[in-house]
């Protein structure tokens, strides 16, 4: 797993590359409550991930709970199939804001 | 034509990583289909994780195998350990539809298995739990 960080204004945007599962859920919701911490509005790139399992997804829930508590925006793009499956299943794909593209992720935001 | 591997796993939750490795390894020698692969990944992930934190707990010696078959129409994995009885597959649903607020963390992973595998089952057998879950290569 591989987690690089970059601004676009004053968007944050973080790019996950690899799994986020139980062995890189750690070091990945250290990354992001770093991130979320100085940040209002959060943008997560899913374009080079693989694959995530329920422990991914709890780092992501923190995250967006942290960013509601403090009146922030999460936004997510570049889903594989996989990925957009696991959101489905888990309802994720519900409460979190799902986007096609960078483009349409950083649009209006 | 039949593919198989076995491998043993320490008690420990760093073990997740090496089955998530070896399997990605059979899944490209075999030319799995990227979301059979990506599903049983996150399968393995789920029940080994909570396996291994849990079902383990407190024990240092316990024995855990992986085995994975695959066919021509599936792929089959059995997850045999000799801890305390525990099925993982009795446990009620998560709410799916909470809102992010709502929501509380975790609960989700059996439910996952559940709905990316084709069939699961598990069984008590001469002092082992055996879990076994099944995807099939092909939607239909």
């Amino acid at each position: 797993m591989e987690i690089s960080t970059r601004t676009s204004s004053d968007i944050h945007i973080v790019a996950f590359a690899g799994n986020l599962d139980s062995t890189t859920s750690p070091e990945a919701q250290k990354k992001l409550d770093a991130v979320v911490a100085g940040a209002r509005k959060v943008v997560l790139d899913f374009s080079e991930l693989d694959y995530i399992s329920s422990a991914g997804l709890r780092v992501l829930l923190g995250a967006a709970k942290q960013l509601r508590a403090s009146g922030g925006t999460l936004r997510i793009f570049g889903l594989n199939q996989s990925v957009r499956e696991v959101f489905e299943i888990s309802g994720f794909s519900a409460i979190l804001a799902v986007y096609p593209s960078e483009a349409e992720a950083l649009g209006a935001m | 034509m039949r593919q198989e591997f076995r491998m043993s796993v320490g008690a420990h939750a760093g073990e997740v990583e090496k089955v998530s490795a070896v399997f990605a390894r059979f899944a490209e020698t075999y030319a799995l289909p990227e979301a059979v692969r990506r599903s049983v990944n996150v399968a393995l992930d789920e029940l080994l994780a909570n396996e291994l934190s849990h079902g383990m707990a407190g024990r240092d010696a316990g024995s855990v195998t992986v085995e994975v078959e695959l066919d021509q129409e599936r792929v089959t994995v059995t997850i045999t350990d000799d801890g305390p009885l525990f099925d993982p597959f009795r446990q009620a649903a998560p709410d799916t539809t909470l809102s992010v607020d709502e929501r509380p963390i975790g609960g989700l992973g059996i439910y996952l298995v559940r709905e990316l595998m084709d069939n699961v089952s598990y069984q008590r057998r001469d002092g082992q739990n055996v879990v076994v879950l099944v995807k099939q290569l092909v939607v239909g």
